[in-house]
């Protein structure tokens, strides 16, 4: 297992992009083996939880237009 | 199974441990602590069975025949908490306890007595379930889910399965951490998180699904006691409380308890497709990232349950579309099954034909479960033997076959012998058979109106149901081969190949002889991680 002090800080779109992946199911493999080596854990947790707030959010706004 | 790990010497490993009774009580080795859940799980099958039974019996055909309609409710309502809490929760429990230290390379769980712990209070909760059928004013009655008032109505019954919901909540949440703990600290050096096996990896985000849910169970079930001794109105509209509360809290729980019950379900299908197709699982990494999805949307969907308990437009638009979403993980989890089968050099052993079994009969009750989550729709079939046909397809045909799938897969592992194939295949093509005679009906039955949790019915409905508690009797008297079948195996003195499926790569074949001695990887293996 290779450490967080081994992985360099990603970029937030990466970590988006992986939580995205990881929403929908689908992530292809060469993604896959560079999140594993330049994501640390925290900034997936991190990442999961804003992207479950905003998949919430987006979804009552789709509701919102589709009620007025 | 005592007699399973009896010809492990040789292999190099101790395998002192006391004899008897006192192996089993005092035991904290992960193999022991699995084999009791799984005999557990497998009693309280058959009691939950003989409930399911006594319900079709009383429905076969339509008036009062066996049951008051005070049994019939506490019947149904016992039947679903057996099979929950009883039946499926533990066995996959089991599984973990078995599987995952041998398939991560650890030589036991992480927290071996607390393993023990967790196991012994699942008896204790079961007598308190079933005795409660004796005690003045019978079992509780309210159907499984325990809505107010009629929970805050009942007799002693009900108190015995609120102190029953918390004692198996503090099992679950103790084997949760336990195997967080062990799949987190003690996997073999090498093995990285996305070098484990699927079924690990479900488990894994089960066990952080029951971590954060059975609290919120054992909330719910305080507030109710209280409710009905202490003088507080959490629930109660006389005392400013609102039954819609308990609804709401808990269903916060009961939805994602669905997805305890089928994640490691995925998982167990996830390791036999790949191997009886002798191709590696088709995108394993799109696997894990499709069981995180579901675990995380299933947070966010629980109020599809109550769509008719009255709600705002936007609130039922917003479950509606949330679950609906979940068909998109849950479909990529289809496709790459199928995709692992595609051109693989397929055989058909009874573990494979129960997880293709799994595969057909789960879409569709994935499928009825879209219908289901259609507001319009569900406001028709709330409360009908539709929503029944629909969980039990998820349920039996999904979580239960796959435990059938998992016991025959591993069973040469567990024990050193083979199971008899032929009779293997008998109890698949019967299970099929009497479980889609038994629930298939069930959705027409649903849809032309007949209401769930009703001892009686009007007379339009009696052929499907005779239909269907045929069905029932054919399912039930199916899995008594299925125990007949494991005892075959366990006393068969002819023993199984080390590695009888040729496909199988996980260490537990890999790595070990069979039958897996009493004590395995005290040195943790050399793990060389496979492409997925």
């Amino acid at each position: 297992m290779s450490s967080d002090q081994d992985k360099s800080n990603a970029s937030v779109f990466q970590v988006a992009k992986a939580v995205l992946a990881a929403f929908i199911g689908i992530r292809k493999k060469s993604d896959l083996e560079s999140d594993a080596a330049n994501i640390k854990p925290s900034q997936v947790i991190i990442g999961g939880l804003i992207g479950g707030v905003l998949f919430v959010v987006t979804i009552l706004l789709v509701v919102k237009i589709i009620v007025n | 199974m005592a007699a399973v790990h009896g010809d492990v010497h040789g292999h190099g490993h101790e395998d002192h441990h006391p004899t008897g009774i006192m192996r089993w009580v005092t035991t904290t080795n992960h193999k022991d602590i699995g084999t009791m859940y799984l005999w557990f799980s497998l009693a309280m099958f058959f009691t939950g069975g003989f409930l399911a039974l006594g319900i079709r019996a009383e429905l076969f055909q339509p008036g009062i025949q066996i049951l008051e309609p005070e049994m019939f409710n506490s019947f149904t309502t016992l039947h679903g908490l057996i099979m929950v809490f009883g039946a499926i929760m533990p066995a996959f429990v089991g599984f973990a306890n078995w599987q995952v230290p041998m398939m991560i390379g650890a030589p036991d769980m992480a927290f071996a007595r607390m393993n023990l712990w967790s196991f012994w209070l699942l008896p204790i909760a079961a007598s308190l379930l079933v005795s409660s059928f004796f005690v003045p004013g019978g079992a509780a009655a309210g159907g499984w889910t325990f809505y107010p008032p009629l929970s805050t109505q009942g007799g002693l019954g009900v108190d015995m399965m609120i102190f029953a919901v918390h004692i198996l909540g503090a099992s679950s949440i103790m084997g949760a951490i336990n195997i967080i703990t062990t799949i987190l600290n003690m996997r073999a050096p090498g093995m990285r998180l996305m070098d484990m096996p699927l079924f690990v990896w479900t488990w894994l985000i089960t066990a952080y699904l029951l971590v954060l849910v059975m609290p919120v169970l054992a909330g719910t079930v305080t507030m109710l006691l209280t409710d009905r001794h202490f003088g507080t109105s959490f629930f109660n509209a006389a005392g400013g409380g609102d039954p819609v509360l308990f609804q709401h809290i808990f269903w916060f729980f009961g939805h994602p308890e669905v997805y305890i019950m089928i994640l490691p379900a995925f998982g167990i299908v996830s390791e036999i497709i790949p191997t009886f197709s002798r191709k590696p699982l088709f995108g394993y990494s799109s696997m894990v990232y499709a069981t995180a999805s579901i675990a995380i949307l299933s947070c966010v969907v629980w109020a599809h349950h109550m769509f008719t308990a009255g709600m705002p437009t936007v609130g039922q638009l917003f479950f509606m579309y949330a679950t609906m979403l979940i068909a998109v993980p849950t479909g990529v989890k289809v496709f790459n099954w199928t995709a692992t089968m595609w051109r693989g050099a397929m055989t058909f052993e009874t573990p494979m034909l129960f997880a293709i079994g799994f595969i057909f009969l789960f879409v569709i009750g994935g499928f009825s479960g879209v219908i289901c989550a259609i507001v319009p729709i569900d406001i028709q079939v709330q409360d009908t033997y539709y929503v029944i046909a629909h969980f039990h397809y998820v349920l039996v045909s999904g979580a239960l076959f796959a435990l059938f799938a998992g016991a025959y897969y591993w069973l040469p592992k567990w024990t050193g012998h083979m199971y008899d194939e032929t009779l293997g295949k008998w109890h698949f093509w019967l299970s099929m058979i009497f479980f889609n005679l038994t629930f298939f009906v069930q959705h027409f039955l649903g849809l032309a109106g007949m209401p769930r949790r009703i001892p009686d019915y009007a007379l339009q409905f009696a052929d499907f149901n005779m239909v269907s508690s045929i069905g029932a009797f054919g399912f039930g008297m199916s899995q008594l081969l299925f125990v007949y079948i494991v005892i075959k195996c366990i006393r068969s003195k002819e023993a199984a190949p080390e590695k009888p499926w040729d496909g199988a790569t996980t260490l537990e074949w890999t790595h070990l002889p069979t039958p897996a001695p009493y004590h395995s990887f005290e040195k943790p293996p050399v793990f060389k991680p496979v492409s997925h």
